[in-house]
């Protein structure tokens, strides 16, 4: 009897969702909210057991570390006067200093604190929330400004989700960085992405090329560095077979970047 | 009560486990499922109806952390441990050998059924994990043998 009634339960539960991709329902909402305070409070203890160590009894490590900061700030700081000056050459410098101080005001950083516990590819949590100014949709983007996913319910007080690139579910505007050929990327289940829809008598396209969002979506902005093609075959359909290696590293994926603002709006 | 209180700090380690896995690497995620442990030490321990209420909150809790369809986890593991349990209270399952060929197959079954949603119903691709996935049902016995076995010394010596 209970079996029966547990089993139903779930079927309701299951049958709530359809159509695929409608708002998660208030149960869901309720476990996100009420469990994921759990693996914020893990990262966060071994975070601050971390720091400890490294603040304490690891000082050689920090002083190389330090170096080595100190070295990747200056030439952050010479590629920044770099791309302001080119910058120049199209707008004046009172816009140039809103938009940068804009875009500077904008950037959340956020550590992932869990990955998707059924497929991993498909989503992580990141420990800020509504309270810090989270909104659906809003893109991550990880430590070197290359596109991770965007954000998407359930968003509780301190934890969001992010849906990655990588996931099947998932679709972003893309172009190729040669010769501007569009296509949508989704991901393949496997940690990489498919470009899709690029008809097979286009020859402007092949491996090795670095694909960047176009805008066209009307979610990411342009310009966004995504991945690299891979792969690039041909099968009995219309359209080629490109595979593209995202350069987000999940080894790497400890801590991202929320853009809080709508940077299509900046450009 | 103190089935109850054993049940939630189960279910607390399940999701501390599962989180500390994926910080220290993603692709262990796919080798080991730490809400599976909870429910078939439990159904193992306190039979079905223990086990089909540990599966039904760790599978959807276990939802919850994804991006799948929500229910379809708390569907199979109400089935595991419903039938973990039900079956070693008709036959003795508790010497290790036994024990671990029993979680191995029912584990095995879990993994299949789960996958089987997901593919044929729901139409989705399936991870593999570069084939870690095939490897799950093996840790998962392994690791529950060990403490189940581990726990009823405890027990036995305690009495």
């Amino acid at each position: 009897m209970l079996l029966a009634g547990l089993i139903f339960f779930h079927l309701l539960l299951i049958s709530l969702q359809v159509p695929k991709g409608k708002e998660p329902t208030y149960f869901e909402r309720a476990f996100f909210a009420v469990f994921s305070p759990v693996q914020h409070g893990v990262v966060s203890f071994f975070q601050d057991l971390r720091k400890f160590w490294n603040n304490y009894f690891y000082f050689r490590q920090v002083r190389r570390q330090n170096q080595e900061m100190r070295d990747e700030i200056f030439i952050v700081r010479q590629e920044n006067q770099v791309l302001k000056n080119l910058l120049l050459k199209y707008k004046d410098a009172r816009e140039i200093q809103d938009l940068l101080s804009a875009i500077s005001r904008s950037i959340l950083v956020s550590s992932v604190i869990g990955f998707d516990s059924s497929e991993i590819y498909k989503s992580v949590v990141l420990n800020k929330g509504s309270l810090d100014g989270v909104k659906k949709d809003m893109v991550v983007l990880d430590k070197r400004g290359r596109l991770v996913g965007r954000v998407i319910a359930p968003i509780s007080l301190k934890q969001s989700r992010v849906q990655l690139v990588t996931d099947e579910a998932s679709g972003v505007g893309v172009f190729s960085e040669r010769f501007k050929v569009v296509g949508i990327l989704t991901g393949n289940a496997e940690g990489k992405c498919l470009m899709k829809y690029v008809l097979k008598t286009n020859k402007e396209i092949e491996e090795g090329e670095e694909v960047s969002t176009s805008g066209f979506d009307g979610l990411y902005p342009s310009g966004i560095p995504v991945g690299k093609i891979v792969s690039c075959t041909e099968d009995a359909t219309l359209f080629k077979k490109i595979i593209v290696e995202p350069y987000f590293d999940f080894s790497e994926l400890d801590q991202v970047a929320v853009i809080t603002v709508d940077l299509r709006g900046l450009s | 009560m103190r089935s109850l209180y054993e049940a939630v700090l189960g279910i607390i380690l399940a999701v501390v486990l599962h989180t500390l896995l994926g910080k220290i690497s993603a692709s262990l995620l796919f080798l080991f499922n730490t809400f599976s442990w909870v429910v078939l030490y439990f159904s193992l321990a306190k039979h079905e109806v223990f086990g089909a209420v540990m599966g039904s909150v760790c599978g959807l809790l276990q939802d919850s952390f994804s991006l799948g369809v929500f229910g379809v986890g708390g569907l199979t593991k109400t089935l595991l441990g419903f039938s973990t349990g039900y079956t070693s209270r008709k036959i003795n399952v508790a010497p290790p050998v036994r024990n671990f060929v029993f979680l191995l197959i029912v584990s095995s079954i879990e993994l299949a059924l789960w996958k089987f949603l997901v593919f044929f119903l729901f139409r989705e691709r399936l991870a593999w994990g570069g084939g870690l996935v095939f490897f799950q049902p093996l840790t998962t016995a392994l690791i529950v043998t060990l403490l189940f076995q581990i726990m009823r010394r405890v027990r036995e010596e305690g009495s």
